[in-house]
């Protein structure tokens, strides 16, 4: 194999794919080898920065699993609390809230009726309309002024 | 029973000892995959709790790392598919800065120049990797990063061999395509 290694053969070499003549010819090439030994380096430099930025990244290593698990915070089981109660109450006040409201427009709905009945018996035991009571008296004096006068013609 | 499974079997046994020796590695691999650091956390945790959970389901048929990276393997790719439908969360990921990490890590005894070079392949190598597709993607950096030979990666991602080697050999196409762009 004179030929240098073709940029996919130089790909395939990386990843683990290489023939026995390819082999041959990278120990023989100085290109092929340099090229291969450059992209090594490459991938080795990437290799050492991901480590280096993952322990700076990282902290401190958990040494036991409770450790490695998240522990919550009793802020955070306190406000998980806070959060039940205040439901809690608010499922209890609203039925609460609406049973009153219906109570006192029961209530007032009664006490409306009442005084429209009472109304209504008022305008019932009237003898005349309410507009025609004054000229009662009227008629009632003048009636019997009016007999008389004809019993004395 | 062989040694390597019995191996395995004693060292699920001691679990605090499973997370001592194998929590800097998950996360790393989460933190590389993610390139978030509170999802990488979360992804750790959850692969730590779901192999407490599972460990008398292990038949130890891998190495216990290579069972814990298959266990992040999945939980990686359902926190990538729940990110893509959290749009307003894709910004986070932007601010992953390896500045700091790649000017240790480029030798100081090279010249400017190539330091320069290094260090601009590096952050070619960053960029075409976090854009490779999610297998692909996968592949390379156990392969690179965490150092798994072709069956390891197969065991971890449920792939056959064959296929790992595909979907390595179009990431590194991918990878040097960006790092020739430099040249």
């Amino acid at each position: 194999m004179n030929q240098h290694l073709s940029s996919e053969q130089i790909s395939k070499w990386m990843s683990g794919d290489r023939t026995p003549q390819e082999e041959q010819h990278v120990r023989a090439c100085p290109e092929c080898s340099a090229e291969v030994v450059r992209l090594e380096a490459t991938l080795q430099l990437f290799r050492g920065s991901v480590r280096r930025l993952s322990e700076q990244q990282r902290g401190i290593a958990p040494q036991t699993l409770r450790q490695a698990l998240p522990a919550r915070s009793p802020t955070v089981w306190r406000l998980r609390w806070a959060l039940a109660v205040a439901a809690l109450l608010i499922a209890v006040a609203i039925p609460l809230y609406k049973g009153a409201k219906n109570e006192q427009r029961q209530r007032e709905m009664a006490k409306a009726d009442a005084a429209l009945l009472e109304q209504i018996d008022a305008e019932v035991s009237r003898a005349v309309p309410a507009p025609m009571e004054p000229l009662i008296s009227l008629v009632a004096w003048d009636s019997t002024n009016t007999r008389g006068g004809v019993e004395k013609r | 029973m062989t040694d390597v499974l019995k191996s395995s079997a004693v060292e699920l046994d001691d679990f605090d000892g499973v997370v001592r020796l194998h929590w800097p590695r998950v996360f790393r691999f989460a933190l590389a995959s993610l390139r978030d650091r509170d999802a990488a956390e979360t992804v750790t945790q959850d692969c730590f709790l779901k192999a407490y959970r599972g460990k008398d389901g292990f038949r130890g048929e891998s190495s216990v790392i290579t069972w814990l990276l298959q266990i992040a393997v999945n939980l990686i790719r359902d926190h990538a598919r729940n990110r893509r439908l959290q749009f307003w969360k894709r910004n986070r990921t932007a601010d992953f800065d390896f500045d700091g990490a790649s000017n240790e890590i480029v030798n100081r005894d090279e010249s400017p120049e190539s330091r320069t070079l290094a260090k601009q392949q590096l952050e070619a190598i960053w960029r075409a990797s976090e854009n490779l597709p999610e297998r692909q993607r996968t592949v390379f950096l156990l392969r690179f990063v965490e150092d798994l030979d072709l069956l390891e990666i197969a065991a971890a991602t449920g792939m056959k061999e064959g296929t790992v080697k595909i979907h390595l050999h179009r990431a590194l196409q991918t990878v040097r395509a960006r790092m020739e762009n430099l040249r």
